[in-house]
């Protein structure tokens, strides 16, 4: 029992030195921006006074010295108050809880997607290893690696919204319907082009992941023995395969979180998607620091939870990791 | 049996999926045939609708399609009443007094106050936002009228004014930005965040109510998701670029173009290289730009059209300045293209090809420049790189086209030529980039540190004046007043080339009116005039 308290603990400690590392960066990062942030909120506003220029840069403290500015930021965070957004006017906070939910339906549709889909492909790939369809398929995986995210989004919008008109061409909801009549169905179908766009970043590789592991497995000792004792290749894989290839599968998905947010600023960019992904490249495009570092901060936390939901997952489906440890 | 029946769920599921794409299509995924509706695809879809934060601040984004301004602009840019019937100006321009219309009522139904006008110029005037109040010195109320005093004249102050939305000071609260209530001709009836809002007719408005009942404006930030939406159908009007404009046809839609003040030019130091560093710690000035005939014949010598054929498909017309076609721009600041008169300036002025190279050069100097231009901003490249052809060609002068991040330009732009582009329909922009009191600062107007006395004369009778008309005369002189002036007739310290026209797919038979001339930006000033939109088919 004190073992788990102890590690956990330590988990905690490595969230909080993680947060202040990524916090300093982050602000020295922002803080070398060559974006003038007054210039960027002002943009095509002739005949702003300096009077007015100073007296905003007063409001937003652009002129203190950064290492002032990060204290009374970090301070005010202790306080629970990440500040106020300069683009929406809004508290951060009230922000990034509104946009994580659509945010997180979009993050878990695809990373379902990506999940079930890459580890049944994996499977079959490494059952069928060498063998045409095997071939094909790996193929196919290894040009998904390198897609870029957007040029998949445009071709998904193209085929799936103009060609087929299956799915809407973006939003969350659909155009001109009063929210309270918006229903559960319609969310979900403007939900799977953006979510699809996504998993196509995780897919790939936990497929390539999984095949490889299960082509390992199929190849050893243990196996040689199973099959020798008359078992079929389905009862092999049930048996001796599935266990030992979720490693992997299990490791590309939880640290696929990371790529799941970078992967969500483009995906919800292009299918006009409420999230959190695209309020972070509107911060940054105009250098609104708060709601910037806001969402840093929450994605961190995120990522790191993602993390350390696989370490615990290891313990439970390779007991011997947990051995190791001791 | 397990299986089957995981498989029947399955199945339930994903033909409750396709059965919502057919309950979806009814109320509002596809516009087709209702005629009281306009969808349009969109690109600056607000972050807040609060006038006291800075929306509508610029004059051209929307504010005066909710709210009331005390006055307004007309599709010819007169100065026309909206919610003071009338207003006069003292003869020392310095105090504006407005007379109130009395059957104004916010859409919450009480009735707009001189009360109301004070709390918005009040909370504007020491709030830190993009709205410059700061000139204002004090705000009353009288009655039904309002006095605005100024502590200094300023001419274009009446076209702040008309961006000034009123906001109901009873109703003022945090949330305002979400849940906006003004009196102008539309109300704002939704608005979900980063994704579509809906503004309504406003059944109460004193002026003449719009055609359509209801617009719908979608966010489509990506061209290409917004020409993937007109193709299916599912926007009535929605914004595209010249690139995608000369390649697409979309059956039952046609191309809307929209003449612009939203400029594009080639901006050059007018001062020597002299060894001298600013105090942004830059180079100032060019050996070569410096030398007047030779940006003089880069005006004359380089022919317009051809560049608005080749770098935009046609679509924009020759810039001679940098408000062409509003009323304080001087149409006398035209030139004609000139190659015969600009070879004979750059001869005159010693530059000539003598080693044979194709390249002339005068003391020993190339006649070679670097041109920047904003990476990544595939019209500015164009634009640049047909220039750059012409000149090779035409004059033997090399133009050096290179893209560069914004930090790097911003450095670089004191001494080496930039394409830059302006379009405003604030004429204050002149005085920002001419008047020697901005020469050389870091703000990106005049880099070139362009000084003239007697500009800055006329600029300063332009901003002294007691109306816009009477301003108007002087900001023409400030262009060209006959022997000098800012435009390139005069010093050439820009040599404009095109003016963008702003494009749209727009679905047969949607009419969007007589459209002012359009601002810098393309989503905004399409719709200024909403109210006059209709639907003729």
């Amino acid at each position: 029992m004190s073992r788990k308290i102890k590690s956990i603990s330590i988990y905690l400690v490595r969230v909080v030195t993680l947060l202040i590392a990524v916090s300093v960066i982050c602000f020295a990062l922002v803080s070398l921006s060559p974006i003038d942030p007054m210039l960027a909120y002002i943009q095509a506003n002739p005949g702003v006074s300096e009077e007015n220029i100073a007296r905003m840069e007063e409001f937003w403290g652009v002129n203190d010295p950064p290492a002032e500015r990060y204290l009374k930021w970090g301070s005010a965070l202790l306080h629970g108050d990440f500040g106020v957004s300069k683009i929406f006017r809004r508290p951060v906070i009230e922000i990034i809880g509104t946009r994580f939910a659509a945010t997180l339906a979009l993050m878990l549709a695809a990373w379902i997607f990506s999940g079930v889909f890459g580890f049944a492909i994996g499977c079959l790939m490494g059952m069928f290893n060498g063998r045409p369809l095997d071939s094909v398929v790996k193929r196919i995986c290894l040009i998904m690696c390198s897609v870029p995210t957007f040029w998949i989004g445009l071709v998904f919008l193209i085929v799936f919204s103009v060609w087929l008109g299956w799915f809407p061409f973006g939003m969350s909801v659909p155009v001109g319907v009063a929210p309270e009549n918006v229903t559960i169905l319609q969310r979900l179908r403007h939900l799977i082009l953006p979510a699809l766009t996504l998993s196509f970043l995780s897919f790939a590789n936990v497929a390539l992941h999984t095949r490889e592991k299960l082509v390992e497995v199929l190849h050893s000792d243990y196996v040689l023995f199973a099959k020798a004792r008359g078992e079929s290749n389905l009862s092999v894989l049930r048996r001796h395969g599935l266990r030992n290839i979720l490693i992997p599968a299990v490791t590309m998905q939880f640290s696929s979180f990371s790529e799941l947010f970078g992967g969500s600023v483009i995906a919800e960019n292009i299918f006009s998607y409420p999230g959190l992904g695209a309020a972070a490249s509107a911060a940054g495009l105009q250098s609104d620091i708060p709601l910037l570092l806001g969402i840093t901060l929450f994605s961190v936390v995120f990522v790191f939870a993602g993390n350390a939901i696989a370490n615990a997952l290891y313990v439970l489906i390779d007991p011997r990791t947990t051995e190791g440890g001791k | 049996m397990k299986k089957l029946a995981g498989l029947t769920v399955a199945a339930a599921i994903l033909a409750l999926i396709f059965a919502g794409c057919g309950s979806t299509a009814a109320p509002g995924d596809t516009a087709q045939n209702n005629k009281n509706e306009v969808i349009i695809g969109f690109t600056n879809i607000p972050s807040h609708f609060d006038p006291l934060q800075g929306f509508g601040a610029d004059g051209h984004s929307g504010g005066q399609l909710i709210f009331s301004t005390l006055v307004e602009t007309d599709a010819d840019m007169n100065i026309v009443p909206d919610l003071a019937a009338s207003y006069t100006v003292s003869d020392d321009a310095l105090t504006y007094a407005f007379e109130l219309r009395s059957d104004a009522k916010f859409t919450d139904g009480t009735p707009v106050l001189a009360g109301d006008v004070v709390f918005t110029y009040e909370t504007l005037r020491t709030a830190a936002t993009s709205v410059d109040l700061s000139l204002v010195e004090s705000v009353e109320e009288l009655g039904n009228s309002v006095t605005i005093k100024l502590s200094k004249p300023q001419s274009t102050f009446i076209l702040t004014v008309a961006a000034v939305g009123i906001v109901p000071e009873h109703a003022y609260n945090s949330d305002f930005g979400l849940k906006p209530i003004g009196s102008g001709p539309f109300k704002l009836t939704q608005y979900d965040v980063d994704q579509q809002f809906i503004l309504e007719a406003n059944p109460d408005y004193y002026g003449h109510a719009p055609e359509i009942n209801r617009f719908i404006f979608v966010k489509m930030s990506d061209e290409d998701t917004r020409l993937a939406a007109a193709k299916s159908g599912q926007v009535d009007i929605t914004l595209t670029s010249a690139v995608l404009a000369a390649v697409n046809e979309i059956p039952g839609y046609h191309l809307l173009a929209e003449d612009s003040v939203d400029n594009m030019g080639i901006v050059m130091p007018v001062v020597p290289d002299e060894g001298i560093i600013n105090q942004y710690g830059c180079a100032v000035g060019s050996n070569i730009t410096s030398d007047i005939n030779f940006r003089k014949a880069l005006a004359y010598g380089l022919d317009r059209e051809a560049i608005c054929r080749d770098a935009v498909n046609g679509y924009a017309t020759p810039a001679y300045t940098e408000n062409d076609g509003m009323p304080w721009s001087n149409p006398d600041s035209a030139i004609e293209y000139d190659l015969a008169y600009a070879i004979s300036l750059l001869e005159d002025s010693g530059w000539v090809d003598a080693d044979g190279d194709g390249i002339r050069e005068k003391n020993g100097i190339k006649a070679s420049f670097p041109l920047l231009y904003f990476a990544g901003d595939s019209v500015r490249q164009a634009v640049a790189m047909a220039a750059s052809q012409q000149a090779k060609e035409k004059l033997g002068i090399e133009i050096i086209v290179g893209g560069s991040p914004e930090d790097v330009i911003h450095d670089r732009m004191y001494a080496e030529p930039l394409i830059l582009a302006w379009g405003s329909a604030n004429p204050m922009t002149s005085y920002y980039l001419f008047h020697s009191s901005r020469a050389g600062l870091d703000d990106w107007y005049n880099p070139e540190n362009y000084t003239s006395g007697i500009v800055d004369g006329y600029l300063e009778q332009a901003v002294n004046a007691k109306s816009i008309e009477e301003a108007t005369p002087f900001f023409k002189k400030a262009q060209w007043d006959g022997s000098v002036g800012t435009s390139m007739r005069g010093d050439a310290p820009y040599i404009f080339l095109i003016n963008k026209s702003h494009l749209y797919w727009v679905r047969d038979g949607l009419d969007t009116g007589k459209q002012k001339i359009h601002a810098h930006g393309d989503a905004w000033p399409l719709v200024s005039n909403l109210r006059d939109w209709k639907w003729t088919a």
